[in-house]
């Protein structure tokens, strides 16, 4: 499976439920391309010794993806990433909402003009990109 | 479920044990935590029936067990306690002769997992292999329950996140562990309850997600409001 290498890395902070981690790290791994739809994915014993977490705990992300349709299982036959293009339009704009809402929070507090702050997201974002962009796999360091 | 009930023990006049309580679910790790000297490993004993209590009762399944306990329960204590002159083939074949519930199949796959070779002498292990070893001997009885006693204490990073792997395979699946470990952030995101003890008594005793759910807590924010007030 292509996705292999991404798991060992997922750094589980002690605060928030580690179930829904998984379910928030299944949703990042689908919005930036590593997972596709349609994709099956490990069992939850697999699972549980890929992230090295409690199979219960995997068992419980599972049954929680499930109930937001995130994944589907029919018969006996593995899980797999939902196709349905309505719940991955849902999963983008929630983690996008996510990250604006944080980004806003923390940079409300310095009171920033909107119009200041519109373009110093424009440039730093598109400046970001235009970074990765150049240099693919060049461990491209910022300063 | 393995049930530990209202356990009081004394040595001389210091309460070790005052009152005991908690239940070891199947399926599910539970972890004793405490300050040296708090009383996890005597608890691990009085479960194991290698010490004695002056009241309360250890329910194991619905039952009091005599020495049948062994074959349902395998407790790994914190140092190896075969003879330093055993080969590790030796203490292995010791072990199918003392216990009914020894598995070879699984011994020889924890072998492989650690990188264990059984010519070798117990005497020579280093400290984290001889933990290891340790631990083959007792994953390696199909018993119901395993008790731990501080598996990761003095061992170094790469073997830890071994033996941390073994929580989360099917070596551990399904059964009822209890572990006791002073470094709880090598198990964190594995055990289901945390156990408290201080002073001989149980202080706090919770289901880990629960809490980081319900009051956005690590176990360590816990252990600091329960040993640092």
């Amino acid at each position: 499976m292509k996705t292999n290498e991404g798991w060992t890395e997922v750094a589980f902070n002690g605060r928030d439920p580690v179930y829904l981690q998984v379910v928030k790290f299944f949703k990042e791994q689908l919005v930036i391309g590593k997972m596709e739809a349609g994709q099956i994915i490990p069992s939850r014993r697999e699972l549980g010794a890929l992230l090295k977490i409690n199979p219960n705990t995997a068992q419980k992300a599972y049954k929680e993806m499930e109930e937001q349709q995130l994944i589907v299982t029919e018969g006996n036959s593995p899980s797999r990433i939902t196709m349905d293009e309505n719940v991955l339009r849902a999963i983008r704009a929630e983690l996008i909402g996510e990250a604006v809402e944080a980004f806003v929070a923390s940079v409300r507090k310095i009171d920033v003009p909107v119009e200041e702050l519109l373009e110093l997201v424009k440039h730093k974002y598109t400046e970001d990109k235009q970074l990765n962009g150049g240099k693919q796999g060049g461990g491209a360091q910022h300063d | 479920m393995i049930e530990v009930r209202d356990i009081h023990k004394k040595y001389r006049r210091r309460k070790v044990l005052d009152g005991v309580s908690f239940q070891i679910e199947k399926g599910e790790i539970t972890c004793l935590i405490g300050t040296n000297g708090a009383g996890k490993s005597t608890i691990m004993k009085a479960i194991m029936g290698l010490t004695p209590f002056r009241k309360g009762e250890i329910i194991i399944d619905g039952q009091k067990l005599g020495k049948e306990r062994y074959e349902k329960i395998s407790f790994i204590p914190d140092h190896l306690t075969m003879p330093p002159a055993m080969k590790l083939d030796e203490a292995m074949v010791f072990m199918a002769d003392f216990y009914r519930s020894w598995n070879e199949d699984r011994a020889k796959e924890l072998m492989g997992f650690f990188q264990l070779e059984g010519k070798e002498r117990i005497g020579n292990l280093s400290k984290g292999t001889a933990a290891k070893f340790n631990l083959l001997l007792g994953l390696a009885l199909d018993t119901e329950y395993v008790l731990m006693d501080e598996p990761f204490s003095g061992i170094d990073m790469f073997s830890r996140a071994l033996i941390t792997e073994v929580f989360s395979s099917h070596l551990i699946e399904d059964r009822g562990v209890l572990i006791t470990t002073h470094e709880i952030a090598d198990v964190e995101h594995l055990i289901d309850q945390a156990v408290l003890l201080k002073n001989g008594s149980v202080i706090r005793n919770f289901n880990c997600e629960l809490l980081r759910m319900e009051e956005s807590k690590s176990i360590v924010d816990v252990m600091k409001e329960v040993y640092q007030a």
